[in-house]
């Protein structure tokens, strides 16, 4: 029975494996997401600190956080897609009328955003030693894969905000899945350490998990954290809002059966 | 008797607005039984309630109210039996764009959990006359080859309930009884219950047993279409001139299914049940060199909603 209930929760899960993979496959605009627009993104800074004659250290310290946010954003594009193809597809209600479960279409999105997210990283990777002289892949494989587990559950976070977002406001929420990552940015450190910035914005940048994870992944390159426990805290976090957001995912799609979203989502 | 739906005192309001909010109710206390194996309608106009009605039974909508209990299960509490055992079309389907017809029905074979999906997929292709079509997207089909994926897709779960809303709108006559037909062989062969809501009283006949006539929000009539009409005192009006004042020796109160009659001068207007079986009958009563001309006025949804408007007005 037990291996029985295990083998349908895993074909619900590929079935958003299966649609994610589909829909992007056949848009054009998904080859830009994983290469055109990162690459362009990682150049552009690559040659500007290039042209500031900024050292390897402070280049390598840049770079990694143009990838980091690379692969963050193109994993949660995956997370937030998969609601957002059937609102535009006008076919939403005949996902919620099937017997799955918000954990069927999050695990499904995240796998196939990991896929991307990993090939955005590596491909990055491969620019930034050819191209930069730098190599962003740490001899550790350990440390690499904790860092790469602590993005792309930032990523999660990302998508199911969208989602939650989504299921309350509807079509005017699809905004938020390309705007979000843009608050990081600025918040969590990407071009700059966050001690440059005013008091009150470090504040929030201790409340980004990204930022404790950006901290661990540079102190392999020389660069002294500004906090202790870095990657206990950037857990914790993540933990944190993550349960809180699968709460509010599961809240949000009850009201939206009671409100009639799901029903205008699909006209 | 066992019941497929089983729907007691249902209220609906919706709330638009965020300042200024606005209610519209949708459903006023809505009471509907569908007895397992059957076919049954809900006849109504646009914004009577029935896409809200259909969706209630789906799970997609939650009632502010009442009970819903579908294939004997309450909706809320066992929601997940009965996403496993109903399924549902609407009329003008939509499905995702890039995705073939054979990648659509993978996926939502996949949302059901269903194992052996390629064999599945393949019963459905042929079934619905799709094979041709099978790797063609979903945005590149025609109108009637949407639907009938929409179709297929409904039977993807092998539920015990279908629902179809609107399932022939906008599609040409010969698709329209392809997918009649359709219903019509899968309630026979598998005895499956459907419930369907159209505009299209005709639809209605040939495929209900019954059907709910619903405007604005309530369930206004019950039963076949005939006997509705019957009671409604509504039917085919079969208006017949003739060349002089209407024979006065002509009995024709003794034929079936006369409901209603109006004598003008040289017109008689009658109204029938069907004015198909109707007007042979009642042609033989005169000559046919009497007879100036007839004309027919088949009874549609129009005017069952009229007379509801009339005595609503009225009341």
């Amino acid at each position: 029975m037990y291996s029985l209930i295990s083998a349908e929760e895993l074909i619900k899960i590929k079935a958003f494996v299966f649609k994610n993979w589909i829909m992007a496959k056949r848009n054009i605009f998904a080859i830009f997401e994983i290469i055109f627009w990162p690459l362009i993104s990682f150049l552009s800074v690559g040659l500007l600190s290039n042209f500031a004659g900024f050292s390897s250290y402070m280049k390598g310290f840049i770079l990694i956080g143009v990838v980091a946010m690379s692969a963050i954003q193109v994993c949660q594009l995956d997370m937030a897609y998969v609601l957002l193809y059937d609102i535009w597809g006008k076919s939403l209600k005949h996902n919620f009328i099937a017997p799955i479960k918000p954990r069927h279409f999050l695990m499904g999105s995240m796998i196939i955003g990991i896929v991307r997210g990993i090939s955005v990283f590596f491909i990055l990777a491969f620019f930034s030693y050819t191209i930069f002289n730098f190599n962003i892949i740490v001899p550790n494989i350990i440390s690499n894969i904790i860092f790469l587990v602590g993005i792309f559950l930032n990523a999660a976070i990302i998508g199911i905000l969208v989602s939650i977002l989504v299921l309350i406001v509807g079509y005017r929420a699809e905004v938020a899945a390309w705007s979000i990552v843009s608050l990081m940015f600025l918040i969590c450190g990407i071009y700059y350490p966050i001690h440059i910035l005013p008091c009150w914005v470090q504040v929030l940048a201790k409340l980004f998990p990204l930022t404790y994870f950006l901290e661990y992944y540079r102190s392999f390159y020389g660069f002294k954290p500004t906090y202790a426990n870095i990657l206990l805290k950037g857990y914790v976090l993540l933990f944190i809002y993550l349960s809180i957001e699968l709460y509010l995912l599961d809240k949000a799609l009850k009201r939206a059966r009671i409100k009639g979203i799901l029903l205008k989502l699909s006209e | 008797m066992s019941l497929a739906v089983e729907i007691k005192r249902v209220y609906k309001t919706y709330t638009q607005g965020i300042i200024k909010k606005r209610k519209k109710n949708a459903l006023k206390g809505i009471d509907l039984e569908v007895p397992l194996g059957s076919i049954y309608g809900i006849l109504g106009p646009n914004g009577a309630g029935k896409t809200t009605l259909i969706s209630i039974i789906s799970g997609l909508l939650v009632p502010d109210c009442g009970i819903v209990k579908v294939l004997g299960k309450h909706i809320t509490s066992d929601a997940d039996y009965i996403f496993r055992n109903i399924n549902m079309c609407s009329g003008r389907a939509n499905f995702l764009w890039s995705m073939t017809v054979q990648e659509n029905l993978k996926y939502y074979a996949m949302l059901y959990g269903i194992p052996n999906i390629e064999q599945k997929i393949q019963q459905l292709l042929d079934l619905f006359c799709l094979k041709e079509y099978k790797d063609i997207q979903f945005e590149e089909l025609s109108t009637g080859i949407k639907q009938r994926l929409s179709l297929a897709k409904a039977f993807i779960n092998d539920p015990k309930l279908v629902l179809l809303d609107e399932p022939t709108v906008a599609l040409d006559p010969n698709v329209a009884m392809l997918i009649r037909e359709t219903i019509q062989q899968f309630h026979k062969q598998k005895g499956i219950t459907f419930l369907i809501s159209t505009h299209n009283m005709e639809e209605a006949k040939i495929l209900c047993d019954e059907v709910f006539f619903i405007f604005d929000g309530q369930i206004k009539a019950k039963g076949s279409i005939d006997s509705i009409k019957r009671d409604l005192k509504i039917g085919d009006k079969i208006c017949i001139e003739f060349f002089e004042n209407y024979p006065s020796n002509s009995d024709i109160s003794d034929i079936d299914g006369i409901l209603d009659i109006s004598v003008t001068k040289n017109l008689i207007s009658i109204i029938v049940d069907d004015h198909k079986v109707r007007l042979p009958q009642l042609l033989s009563n005169w000559e046919s060199n009497i007879i100036k001309a007839i004309e027919i006025h088949e009874v549609n949804l129009e005017d069952v909603f009229f007379n509801f408007s009339r005595r609503a007005n009225k009341n």
